[in-house]
């Protein structure tokens, strides 16, 4: 008897318990003291009374000790709960030693669950839910020139609607402008191509940015004549200057222009809905409201504006809407159909992430879910192999609550310690995440795993652990009566055990057609992108951008004579078929303007808008764009020679519906004093983007538009970048101040256009990948059990004459049954909520059969696999050892 | 009623019920008793102070409680001294007689 005392001791007393303890202790000591007192020759009541005086105080006695001993109980209690504690934990850790391969595939499961969930959660967390990193974040607010025909409700504003806008409004105590700025700059190593925005003083008011060092833009350093200055972002300042602290005064050469530098943005600072901007330089509007024919038709101003304390975002967007519909009142030419949109910030710079986000966070939930219903069957299983220990615990005095608390300590720890390899999983996941999705994060930088992930991860594995935990931990409590009387035979119990575990596995074979079919919907949807023409061939081809800088580039001549150069050296490299330039090329967008065609009636409101871009003689032939009719840009067109315009072939369709409009003259801009342009070719139409449509355009040669850069198109025979050092040769031999910068494949381009679809696809892949193992797993451990538990059953069919044939179909039918269930769910489930993926998908219909029958066909097979083995295992089941073992 | 400094009282009488428990298990009376008998009446402790200390000692883990029977078959509260109890009356005991070493030293040259 080394420790009888543990079960021999007082359970702990409830206090009325206590207080007649108390009362019999005493009684007991006046009794006596009292029989005492008689033997020495005192009255029974002289004696009592004697007993009670010499005491002392009795009543203070009674409640000095009853708070001694509540305070006892307190303190037992704890200990033994701390102890009880540990000899949880120390029984867990034995069961686990014991059975390793149990502890392994669970902690493996639940670290892949929990792991993925607070990867995703962290994405989430940096980008959806932190503050972003201005000064009053909830106040700031994106506004868009919109279109209300067209139904475009992000585009720019124009110069005369923006100042008229920021002078009428009540709304915002700053509204500022920016447009795209960036330049070349030039110092002592190779030129460098910066992004970069020009704003005026408003917009970091908006914003509300502290700078790191220095300051930013002040009212009045916009306007033309002052000395130009610039702020550095800090990520420019640290690459292209070396970090140097003294920067703050000195001048740097941007484009040929010596800026005076004033600040440097901090580090977690990112230019909303323009994040890859670095440098930022003044923006000067008075050139443009000077000039009549484009204050209000030329669009090229975003705007940032500071809420008023206590204005909304709608109220501030209603009222600029006000003022909008008075300018379109005012400037039926300029303005008809235009309006404005607002938006928060937040949304602004997440909006197009979080849907994206939303359902990889969902996706994630479901692998989770499905990693906590394997380990619950995993447990349900065990709580089988270990009644008799139970029983045993139950019989030496544990109560029920003791052994769910008992095997609820084990699941808690299984899921703890399975949450902590899944946050080193969710870690390293993060890291590839940010990696992988790169630029396309709007401030990635702000994912990181903070105090809040980390919190995260612990719920989330405390949350699992209960929720795997509790079931199985019922059900072995509750059969521990059952385990008492009877050897573990078919009991009742087990097959309500058997009836859960199906019911746990046809619930993930739901979950998991799920994912497969999100992830169906979202390959096929990449797969129909990657698939798809886009009217030009994006095979072999190079593209990289040239931006012209310095003084000696201002004429029109100038540029041209460098582009001439320039195409000429470069078609001459070996491996090279054809070179051209472009504005833009069509995976990057491209510019708008007004069309005017001779002899028709001005419309009554605006112009029709068409794509514009200026082109080099041989860019359709480098692109691979063919020409339908008439001819291409060739060497007569010059810069003095009758202006020429190429159309789309959409936009000939569109606008000369019936007639030829080669010969036609048009007018592209809004100065009514251009001279008109002849159409004398029509090109095969082009798509916008990785995913837009054709739009009708307007191509001009460049030596008639001079945009003082290009982006050039390369077609070659071999690996297109293996082109790259002797394109930068040919560059640096013709000026050195000029880098060639974004040099990419073409296909680089278009991949890196879809990644922002990739990721989710990838992911949502990887998960259902994930949830179809864990689904198989389970399906495998239910049939496995189900075999073990029918043996004897098995054995009597085979003695009375079945096939083996027979066994292995019944083993296969009944995983059959389940897959059938939860594959009908599943589909059913999918079916449902297919339509929170729409936004992700292109081409096809959330419904989308084909998807429906791939998956339902895949999840069979993998089901039919996992029942396999146990099958086989139950056809090999020898009836004579069968009906001995019992 | 004036009372001595309580935290010498308190002291005193614990000191006092540990080393009578340390001669084996007994009921609050029985410490009573002993402790008046041992010191044949010159130190009476107050019955009250007595209870009151052997449910701070039981609340210190330096004695443990039990139901037992006593002499004449009444159902009583054993006292027994704890492994930490011991301990605690080895400690106080050390520091008693080193305070009566003082207080003789300065009281026998009289």
């Amino acid at each position: 008897m080394a420790r009888p005392r543990r079960y021999l001791r007082f359970p702990w007393r409830s206090s009325s318990r206590l207080r007649a303890d108390l009362e019999e202790e005493l009684r007991f000591y006046f009794d006596m003291r009292t029989r005492e007192l008689v033997e020495q020759g005192m009255s029974d009541a002289d004696a009592r009374r004697e007993a009670v005086r010499e005491f002392g105080d009795v009543e203070y006695t009674k409640r000095y000790c009853l708070a001694e001993d509540a305070m006892s109980r307190r303190e037992e209690r704890r200990t033994d709960y701390v102890a009880e504690l540990r000899q949880d934990m120390m029984h867990s850790w034995r069961t686990f030693r014991r059975s390793p391969g149990f502890a392994v595939i669970a902690l493996l499961t639940l670290a892949l669950g929990i792991g993925a969930n607070t990867a995703i959660f962290s994405v989430v967390n940096g980008l959806l839910l932190r503050d972003l990193p201005f000064g009053e974040p909830d106040r700031v607010v994106r506004v868009w020139g919109a279109h209300k025909d067209s139904g475009v409700d992000r585009s720019q504003i124009s110069a005369g609607d923006f100042i008229d806008l920021r002078t009428r409004q009540r709304s915002f105590t700053a509204l500022g402008a920016f447009a795209w700025g960036g330049g070349t700059y030039i110092g002592t190593g190779d030129p460098v191509r910066l992004s970069g925005a020009r704003v005026d003083a408003n917009v970091f008011r908006a914003l509300g940015v502290r700078p790191y060092l220095g300051r930013t833009f002040v009212a009045g350093e916009d306007s033309s004549g002052v000395n130009p200055t610039i702020v550095l972002g800090f990520g420019a300042w640290r690459r292209v200057f070396g970090g140097d602290s003294s920067i703050v005064g000195k001048t740097v050469n941007i484009s040929g222009r010596a800026n005076t530098v004033i600040g440097v943005l901090p580090p977690t600072f990112f230019f909303p809905t323009m994040a890859e901007a670095e440098i930022f330089t003044p923006l000067d509007l008075t050139p443009l409201l000077r000039d009549v024919n484009r204050s209000r038709k030329f669009h090229n101003l975003g705007a940032i504006g500071l809420l008023r304390p206590g204005v909304t975002v709608a109220q501030a967007g209603a009222e600029l809407k006000g003022i909008a519909a008075q300018l379109e009142r005012d400037f039926p030419q300029s303005n008809s159909n235009m309006t404005v949109a607002t938006m928060g910030m937040r949304d602004a710079v997440v909006g197009d992430t979080r849907p994206a986000l939303l359902v990889l966070l969902g996706a994630s939930l479901l692998v989770l879910l499905i990693a906590c219903a394997n380990v619950a069957g995993m447990l349900l299983s065990r709580a089988v192999s270990r009644r008799q220990e139970l029983a045993v615990r139950a019989a030496l005095g544990a109560g029920r609550a003791r052994l769910v608390r008992q095997m609820m300590t084990e699941s808690l720890i299984l899921a703890m310690a399975g949450g902590a390899i899944g946050l080193a999983v969710a870690l390293w996941g993060t890291h590839a995440l940010v990696a992988s999705a790169g630029d396309r994060l709007p401030a990635a930088s702000q994912v990181t795993a903070d105090a809040t992930v980390l919190l995260t991860a612990l719920a989330v594995s405390i949350a699992s652990g209960v929720v795997f935990g509790l079931v199985p931990a019922l059900a072995a409590s509750r059969g521990i009566q059952l385990a008492l009387k009877e050897s573990g035979r078919g009991t009742s119990s087990g097959v309500s055990r058997h009836r859960m575990r199906t019911a746990l596995v046809t619930g993930q074979l739901a979950l998991a057609v799920m994912l497969l079919v999100g992830a169906g919907l979202l390959v096929r949807s990449l797969v129909g992108l990657q698939k798809r023409d886009l009217g030009y061939s994006i095979e072999s081809t190079l593209t990289f951008e040239l931006i012209l800088a310095g003084d000696r580039y201002d004429s029109g001549a100038a540029q041209d004579q460098f582009f001439d150069a320039l195409y000429a050296r470069l078609e001459a490299l070996p491996g090279v078929v054809a070179v051209g330039g472009s504005g833009n090329i069509p995976l990057r967008g491209g510019a708008s303007a007004s069309l005017a065609i001779d002899g028709r009636p001005q419309p009554e409101g605006r112009l029709p808008e068409v794509g514009y871009q200026p082109v080099s003689d041989n860019l359709f032939k480098a692109m691979g764009v063919p020409l339908k009719r008439g001819r291409t840009f060739g060497p007569q067109d010059r810069q003095d020679s009758p202006p020429v315009v190429i159309l789309s072939e959409s936009a000939a369709r569109a606008y000369w519906p019936n007639g030829d409009p080669i010969g036609a003259r048009v007018r592209l801009g809004p100065n009514p004093n251009d001279p008109w342009m002849t159409v004398v070719g029509i090109v095969g139409d082009v798509r916008i983007g990785v995913d837009g449509e054709s739009r009708p355009t307007a191509y001009v040669s460049g030596r008639q538009d001079h945009w003082g850069g290009m982006a050039i198109v390369m077609r070659t025979t071999s690996e297109p970048t293996s082109l790259l050092p002797a394109v930068r040769r040919e560059v640096r031999a013709l000026d050195r101040t000029i880098p060639v910068s974004d040099a990419y494949s073409m296909k680089q381009v278009r991949t890196q256009g879809l990644t922002d679809r990739r990721l989710p696809m990838q992911l949502m892949a990887a998960f259902a990948l994930l949830a179809l193992v864990l689904a198989a797993v389970g399906v495998y451990g239910v049939m496995a059990y189900s075999v073990a538990a029918r043996t004897r059953e098995i054995g009597v069919r085979v003695a009375l004459g079945a096939q083996p044939r027979n066994v292995f179909g019944m083993v296969v039918r009944q995983g059959m049954g389940a897959a059938a269930a939860g594959l009908t769910l599943g589909l059913l489930g999918a079916a449902a909520l297919g339509r929170v993926l729409t936004s992700l998908l292109y081409g096809v219909k959330p419904t989308d059969v084909f998807t429906f029958v791939g998956v339902a066909g895949v999840l069979l097979a993998v089901v039919l696999a996992a029942c396999l083995v146990p099958a086989r295992r139950a056809v090999r089941v020898d009836p004579l050892e069968a009906l001995r073992s019992e | 009623m004036t009372k001595p400094p309580i935290d010498l009282l308190q002291g005193t009488v614990d000191v006092l019920i540990l080393r009578t428990l340390a001669w084996e298990p007994m009921h609050g009376y029985g410490v009573a008793r002993f402790i008046r008998q041992r010191t044949e009446g010159v130190l009476t402790i107050e019955s009250a102070a007595l209870y009151q200390a052997l449910h701070r000692l039981e609340r210190k883990k330096w004695i443990r409680a039990e139901w037992g029977l006593s002499e004449n078959n009444r159902r009583a509260k054993y006292y027994s001294l704890t492994a930490d109890g011991r301990k605690q009356l080895r400690e106080e005991a050390a520091t008693w007689r080193s305070y009566a070493e003082a207080v003789f030293k300065v009281l026998e040259p009289v």
